[in-house]
């Protein structure tokens, strides 16, 4: 070996600088490409440790499709268990016009399923070419739903659809739902969230032409993956009665030609209210199409000055205060009564001379009740009137509601004291009288209106929601509450304004009420625009229902009458019969029909 | 030191076979990787049909690689050498043939066009059909004919007229007819014509005039076609050209949302259509998102490895023709893998340049593995550190 060597000596020392700049020049490119791949190294280190993250959202951004799952709306019940609002599934036939091949022989087998035209549904698919969504048929049975999946390219859509089955009977008070099943009004809307229900939404990979992969990535939200369906809501509105006082008072409203009706019916002891009406109304599944003026539950929504209506609350504020008892009487100026401060007090009708506090009621002196008013003072009577809930909003579990106006006695003039126990001057809502007046038919217990007596849930466990019973005692004295109700306010009804509510075989209690609407302007009052009112109840003994009628601006001149006396003092004298006949049912027979018929 | 005959007896040397374990590992992981980015669900399997699922065929090759790999390394080297009557020289002929193979895919009614650009030759027996790419062939040929060339000659005798110039003519030639389809392939195969006259030890000076006829061959090439300047463009600025840089953005969507562990082998989400060209130039990034991080530096560390135990063979070799031949064939491996990989990461524009052993394709996968088979028998040969070796009878030849 170092003979062979040696003998090439001259040729190996000319050939070995060379072999070592070669293997320099070899030694230099190896170790570029090596710190090429180091840099390389570096940056898929980068790319899937340092902002993994960012580009595992980006692809979940891009290579992801979500089918959602719309849960089951709650329904809406009635007290006892009728439907007042429901959603019913609804199978939508749809065909995706870029996977089907052959429009024409699709639609041809399409057409035997769904008993449709096939050159119509073929024209439907066309229509859409491109698309991936092309709808061919609504509301389709579940049978042929699955008869139509079976062919190539069409597919199913579910989805809910709102049904009101009792129309236009409960509108204001049920509501209304938009096409993607929010609530808009009513129930629907207050307690939206609880109707819902929880949606969910399955995560698909889908490939380039977005078919889904056929595995899931994750689910979100739900129970385990699947929606959870809205509680239902029972009302404590019974939609029996809720007809009944619908029926009349729509008699009225169109008779009388009326601006806005409205009649609540409530049960004085828990203050559920068992019917709310207000007129006009609309049809809750053809709601894009209704005046929006229609859509105000008058009830909640109308503020205005009552007027002589609220007369009993400042007569038993004035008992129960002490300012005045129940066998004096008050000199009521011969119908004008006039002073320094409160300017000129004039009678409906004809004046009055002495008068007892109940003759006051009876016939509805405002002379009468401007010096109760001025006997109880400003601040007692402030505070008598805010006991009885004016001036600020019950609390009922409805949307919309007004607050009223109830000015603190820092801001009364010398005017309010003696205007505000007659009713002006003060602005109520409906439910807050009928709030009021509950209060006094049971005997000054505090309670709070409320249309919702239980949530049902998916699992079937019934929640009930009724406010609780509240803590606060009595308003005023419960002798002061029965007087007023069994002796001044059934007074009314059977010789004074309400005599038209008079029933047979009940013993009515009430006020009327004719209230003049103040100009858009706060000076003065329209002419001829009355508010047209009456509430009461029956039996006076033990009141089991009362109810609130109302008319807004019914037409003058018809010349038939405007009065709460005339126009709803017979709206509530039939509502109350027709709704304790439907509670205690036909009249018993009296003893001696019973020995007729056991003869 | 073993007696010869000991070392004669063992076939191969301990260092080619780990070269060989590495380009067989790189080879195994490259089928199954592009059997997983071609098996998605658009495919129904028709039997009928085999060779024309890319996955499938691409599983095939690699056992024939391995066969081609061991067929290659089994062959002496020095058959590729120059001889002194240049119609018996191999490198000669293989040069001839690529020049003749890139003229006929040009020509419309025998070259068949894929993605636009007419790279492929398809010849047709019974079912089956088998396309051939050239410009894999002449990147190759290049590769062994200049090692060749730069190995018989003397470095004083590499005169600029004589020598330098000729050279160029020749690469010049076999550039240009590349660059009429496949611009990328074109530029790779003259960079690494160049890197191998540079190891040959051409003279700078001579290097230096190319610069202007260079810079003029890029520019011509970028004007030629607008699309280029676009990508060039859309590359310096992404956000201008979403719809150009589409195919980059997947590729980042799919190394990057595979992390550190990968989403699993087959789990992947872009080869369902969204990352184009996944089994072919952007296989890495299927690599990237189904096996991680782990999985793209362990191929880059393979490619490390291979390029470290090449570099021993280099280092080792004696014989001026088998170390000009191992660096150039180590080399060609390593840039383009290097580029690919940087074109997959976005770290380059966008070229189509495929990964080597890794991405599918048939002529790309046997060409590299004969390649790679000539390294072994470099490799063997030299291992055997025997003076007697032929490799001093070779520089007898012409001394």
């Amino acid at each position: 070996m170092g003979t062979k060597e040696a003998g090439k000596a001259a040729l190996a020392t000319a050939d070995s600088t060379d072999a070592r700049r070669e293997r320099i020049a070899i030694s230099v490119f190896g170790v570029l490409i090596l710190c090429a791949f180091l840099g390389l190294g570096w940056r898929c280190y980068h790319l899937q440790y340092a902002s993994a993250d960012h580009y595992a959202q980006l692809s979940l951004r891009q290579q992801c499709a979500y089918l959602p799952l719309e849960p089951q709306r709650g329904a809406i019940l009635d007290c006892r268990g009728r439907v007042l609002a429901a959603s019913n599934q609804i199978r939508t036939v749809f065909a995706d016009p870029r996977i089907i091949q052959d429009p024409k022989e699709t639609a041809n087998s399409l057409a035997s399923v769904l008993d449709l035209p096939a050159h119509e549904i073929c024209k439907m698919i066309l229509d859409r070419a491109g698309s991936r969504y092309a709808p061919v048929a609504v509301g389709v049975e579940a049978e042929q739903a699955e008869s139509a999946r079976a062919i190539e390219g069409i597919g199913i859509e579910y989805g809910w659809q709102r049904h009101y089955p009792m129309g236009r009977l409960a509108a204001h008070v049920v509501g209304y739902t938009s096409v993607d099943n929010r609530g808009l009004g009513g129930i629907e809307y207050e307690f939206d969230r609880e109707l819902r229900g929880e949606g969910a939404r399955h995560v698909f990979f889908v490939d380039v032409h977005r078919r889904p992969l056929s595995f899931c990535v994750e689910q979100k939200s739900g129970d385990n993956g699947m929606p959870v369906n809205g509680d239902g809501i029972i009302l404590t509105i019974d939609a029996t009665i809720q007809q009944f006082v619908r029926e009349e008072l729509l008699k009225q409203y169109k008779a009388f030609e009326a601006e806005a009706g409205l009649a609540v019916v409530a049960d004085p002891r828990s203050g559920a209210i068992l019917a709310m009406v207000s007129l006009p109304d609309f049809e809750p599944e053809n709601f894009s199409r209704t005046d929006p003026n229609n859509f105000l539950n008058r009830v909640l929504t109308d503020q205005y000055e009552p007027g002589s209506i609220i007369k009993p609350f400042t007569a038993s504020i004035a008992l129960d205060t002490g300012a005045v008892n129940t066998h004096e009487t008050i000199f009521c100026e011969n119908g004008h009564y006039s002073g320094r401060g409160f300017g000129h007090i004039g009678e409906y009708r004809q004046g009055f001379g002495d008068l007892t506090l109940r003759e006051i009621i009876q016939n509805s002196s405002n002379i009468g009740m401007a010096k109760v008013g001025q006997r109880v003072g400003a601040e007692r009577l402030y505070e008598g009137l805010t006991l009885f809930g004016f001036g600020k909003k019950v609390g009922i579990d409805l949307p919309g509601e007004a607050e009223g106006l109830l000015r603190p006695p820092s801001e009364w003039t010398g005017y309010s004291v003696t205007r505000i126990p007659f009713g002006q001057e003060i602005s109520v809502t409906a439910i807050q009288l009928l709030r009021a007046l509950c209060m006094l038919a049971n005997g000054g217990r505090l309670i709070r209106p409320h249309a919702i007596k239980a949530v049902v849930k998916p699992d079937g466990s019934v929640v009930d929601i009724r406010p609780p019973a509240l803590r606060v005692g009595y308003i005023i004295k419960p002798e002061v509450a029965r007087w007023i109700v069994q002796d001044a306010m059934t007074a009314v009804v059977n010789d004074g304004t309400g005599k038209r509510a008079k029933l047979e075989r009940w013993q009515v209690f009430g006020k009327t009420g004719t209230a003049q609407l103040a100009k858009k302007d706060g000076r003065g009052y329209e002419e001829r625009a009355y508010v047209a009112s009456f509430m009461g109840g029956a039996p006076a003994e033990d009141p089991r229902i009362v109810v609130l009628v109302s008319f807004r601006r019914p037409n003058y001149a018809l010349r038939k009458g405007y009065t709460g006396g005339t126009i709803a003092a017979p709206v509530a004298g039939a509502i109350i019969e027709r709704t304790l006949t439907y509670l205690e049912g036909p009249p018993k027979p009296t003893p001696s029909e019973t020995v007729a018929r056991a003869r | 030191m073993l007696s010869s005959t000991a070392v004669m007896n063992e076939p191969r040397s301990r260092l080619a076979d780990y070269i060989a374990m590495v380009i067989v590992f790189l080879m195994g992981l490259g089928a199954v990787m592009v059997f997983s980015a071609g098996a998605n669900l658009g495919y129904e399997f028709d039997l009928r049909r085999f060779y024309a699922f890319p996955a499938l065929r691409q599983i095939m090759f690699f056992p024939i690689a391995v066969i081609v790999l061991l067929v290659a390394s089994a062959i002496d080297y020095r058959w590729l050498r120059l001889r002194d009557r240049w119609w018996k020289s191999a490198p000669v002929w293989l040069v001839f043939v690529s020049i003749v193979l890139l003229v006929v895919v040009l020509i419309p009614q025998l070259g068949t066009e894929i993605n636009q650009a007419r790279r492929w030759l398809r010849l047709t027996i019974g079912p089956v059909s088998i396309s051939f790419q050239p410009s894999e062939l002449a990147k190759w040929s290049m590769a062994f004919g200049l090692a060749a060339v730069c190995a018989r000659s003397e470095p004083h005798a590499r005169r600029y007229w004589t020598w330098f110039v000729p050279l160029c003519g020749l690469i010049g030639l076999v550039c240009g007819l590349i660059v009429v389809e496949d611009f990328g392939t074109a530029a790779f195969v003259a960079l690494i014509s160049f890197v191998i006259l540079m190891i040959a030890g051409v003279r700078w000076w001579h290097m230096l005039t190319l610069v202007p006829f260079a810079g003029a061959g890029v520019v011509a090439g970028l004007l030629r076609s607008p699309h280029r300047i676009k990508r060039l463009l859309a590359f310096l600025q992404p956000e201008k050209w979403p719809d150009v840089v589409y195919q980059a953005n997947q590729s980042l969507i799919a190394i990057g949302s595979g992390g550190v562990w990968g989403k699993g082998l087959g789990e992947g989400i872009s080869k369902y259509g969204h990352l184009p060209e996944d089994t072919t130039d952007f296989v890495f990034a299927v690599v990237g998102e189904e096996l991680g991080m782990v999985g793209t530096i362990g191929v880059i560390g393979l490619f490390v490895l291979f390029i470290c135990l090449s570099w021993v063979v280099v280092m080792r070799c004696r014989d001026r023709f088998g170390r000009l031949l191992a660096a150039g064939i180590v080399l060609t491996i390593g840039i383009q893998a290097a580029l690919n990989i940087g074109v997959v990461t976005v770290v380059l524009p966008t070229k189509g340049i495929p990964l080597p052993f890794i991405s599918s394709g048939g002529t790309s996968m046997l060409l590299s593995a004969a390649a790679v088979g000539v390294l072994l028998n470099i490799a063997s040969q030299t291992d055997q550190g025997d003076p007697e070796s032929p490799a001093d009878t070779g520089d007898d030849m012409h001394a």
